[in-house]
């Protein structure tokens, strides 16, 4: 007589639509819910393509107008690359400043409305609370960004852009919405009027836009004249050229510059380098860099674990 | 019967102000315990103490026998609890804001549908469950609220100031409700300023003033504590002076009075302050009937709580 093992299946997951993942979370059900109810949410979304559109015709109109003077020829991929650089660093700033404004008045919102303490003798956790906010917020930057995509194809359609640029771009957005929408709910969770914590979020989006940038541009021209008076060592050339591009990656927008400067002149997106040489000993150096918006990801990234970690332990502290 | 709530020296001081000094108090499994007390006494401090919502400076709180700082979440599981205000969202249905609610108490969405049904039910607002919350009177939001805290069936409901507010006919049916939740086996705890509300329907009572518990107890226990006499009110069809001379000298009766008839009324009424037990309260009567008295109503005086409540506390406020 033979045995015969019959191989146990183990049982399967049941799998979760994209509705169940994120109904799971009450607060983004009622978040999604309030927020896309009444002509609210479809005036904005009409509003944002009109005004990206006209953007985009504005675009257009420029260039043909300038390319088709009798010295210089119509160049499709040169158009293809303006509306992606104009569509790409709108929706950059519109993320930097848009984003902070669905998550500003999250928490103290709730305070402010005196549903908070509601809140907080439910089982909802701190984690879901400040989770559920920021999805939702997210959720419909996202939109926005998503609705514009067909005057982004337009590029496409002309072409002139390569596919890292694209994937570059998408980070960039994504980790810039991610790090000012975090902000958002930290600034939110700690102050109790929304108010205040509008205040200190954009003080916190106008200092890494464009703070830290004019910041830079009063310190260039001393650190010019130190380098034409004399020349410093190679160490302190490269500390100094590591500290600038720290200054980069801190500001996205400058991130999305410099990063396409390195991608035309370096022809790389990741790691190049740079020759420094002290003139007086006559030594030179190829410093190892990496193309900003590497680090600009994982900084925000990080950043913004920071920020959500600080705000539900902020959630969570029982009122003293 | 064991005790469901347990405060034990709560205190809670913000730098030199005293909020709550030293609190204890114990509520009965089942009892509808009515925590009344000046503006300021630290009604609603207690409370927010009790609901895991804020840090005692020292002492505890226990629900259900889970300390509210050592064990939150099975405090907030035991107890649903009601602020002094509505805390609506007004962009919500009624169904929506009770599945909300529902939620964040982790019911499966299967079971919440119905619960939704049954709560508006009991709360007599099914007719107005597709409406928008901010179109809701004042009764109905506050009744809202109620259904709200019910939805994970707690075993204790901690309400701050549930009748305030409200016009007289929505705080008689948010007194009919509290009354019906008590037969549903709920233990009721809830602040009041309204003092016929203590007599009518609770059966403990706590009196607070200046964050200290000056008295606590039922209704009947302080009474007998507080008030060494009983009053009793008869109304009388006429013959106020025969009947004052037939109790006059008699056993317990310290002393009559005969209040200015009000509000429309004929007969005249008298007021007799009586020390004795309920054999000598119906002693009373049968005396006033053998002498041909004409009594048209008997009974003892409710209005006592007013009086233990002046009585116990000072007007201090912390």
């Amino acid at each position: 007589m033979t045995t015969e093992t019959i191989a146990v299946q183990p049982p399967k997951k049941p799998t979760r639509t994209l509705r169940e993942i994120l109904t799971r979370n009450p607060v983004v059900l009622k978040e999604l819910r309030g927020r896309m109810r009444g002509a609210r949410a479809f005036a904005l979304l009409t509003f944002h393509i009109l005004a990206m559109s006209g953007f985009v015709t504005l675009l257009y109109t420029a260039y043909t107008a300038s390319a088709s003077t009798p010295y210089s020829g119509f160049d499709r991929q040169a158009l293809g690359k303006v509306v992606f650089y104009g569509v790409a660093g709108i929706e950059l700033l519109l993320v930097c400043f848009i984003t902070p404004s669905f998550t500003v008045g999250a928490i103290s919102g709730e305070r402010e409305r005196q549903t908070y303490d509601l809140l907080r003798t439910t089982l909802l956790s701190s984690r879901a609370l400040v989770f559920g906010k920021l999805t939702s917020a997210l959720a419909f930057v996202f939109l926005l960004l998503v609705a514009a995509l067909p005057l982004q194809s337009l590029a496409f359609l002309l072409g002139g852009v390569a596919p890292e640029e694209i994937i570059i771009a998408t980070v960039l957005l994504v980790m810039a919405a991610f790090l000012y929408g975090s902000a958002g709910i930290l600034f939110s969770s700690l102050m109790r009027r929304t108010l205040g914590a509008t205040v200190l979020t954009y003080s916190f989006v106008l200092l890494t836009t464009l703070g830290l940038p004019i910041l830079a541009l009063a310190l260039l021209p001393v650190l010019g004249f130190i380098g034409y008076s004399n020349t410093p060592p190679l160490i302190i050339q490269a500390i100094m050229l590591y500290l600038l591009g720290l200054l980069v990656v801190t500001n996205p927008l400058a991130t999305a510059v410099i990063t396409e400067v390195i991608l035309i002149d370096q022809h790389t997106a990741f790691y190049f380098t740079q020759s420094i040489s002290d003139p007086t000993s006559g030594n030179s150096f190829q410093l190892p860099l990496v193309s900003p918006w590497l680090p600009f990801a994982v900084l925000a990234f990080l950043m913004s674990l920071l920020l959500i970690f600080a705000s539900i332990l902020a959630v969570r502290r029982a009122e003293r | 019967m064991p005790a469901i709530i347990e405060t034990r020296n709560l205190t809670k001081r913000y730098g030199k102000l005293i909020a709550v000094n030293d609190l204890s108090l114990s509520v009965e499994q089942g009892a509808i315990y009515g925590f009344v007390g000046p503006n300021g006494a630290g009604k609603t401090t207690t409370m927010r103490m009790m609901t895991t919502l804020l840090q005692p400076t020292s002492g505890e709180a226990w629900i259900a026998g889970h300390s509210a700082t050592k064990d939150p979440r099975s405090v907030r599981r035991a107890i649903g609890y009601m602020p002094d205000f509505f805390g609506v969202y007004d962009d919500m249905k009624v169904w929506e804001y009770l599945d909300f609610f529902g939620a964040c108490y982790e019911i499966p969405e299967a079971q919440r549908v119905m619960l939704i049904g049954d709560l508006l039910e009991l709360v007599d607002l099914s007719h107005r469950r597709d409406d928008q919350v901010d179109t809701l009177s004042r009764g109905m939001k506050q009744r809202l609220c109620l259904a709200r805290t019910l939805a994970h069936d707690p075993q204790v409901l901690i309400l701050d100031e549930p009748a305030s507010g409200l016009d007289p006919r929505a705080r008689i049916e948010i007194r009919e409700l509290l009354i019906e939740l008590s037969r549903l086996g709920k233990t009721i705890f809830f602040s009041t300023h309204i003092l016929a509300d203590v007599a009518e329907i609770c059966t403990q009572v706590g009196i607070v003033e200046g964050g200290k518990l000056v008295a606590q107890g039922s209704i009947a226990e302080m009474q007998r504590r507080l008030m060494p006499h009983r009053r009793v009110h008869i109304k009388l069809l006429g013959q106020l002076e025969a009947a004052q001379q037939a109790l006059l000298g008699r056993e317990g009766v310290l002393e009559m009075r005969a209040p200015a008839i009000n509000g429309g009324g004929t007969h005249p009424i008298l007021e007799v302050d009586f020390a004795g037990d309920d054999a000598g309260v119906s002693a009373l009567l049968q005396h006033l009937v053998s002498q041909n008295i004409p009594v048209l109503h008997f009974t003892e005086s409710v209005q006592d709580v007013e009086e233990m409540f002046m009585k116990v506390t000072k007007g201090i406020v912390s």
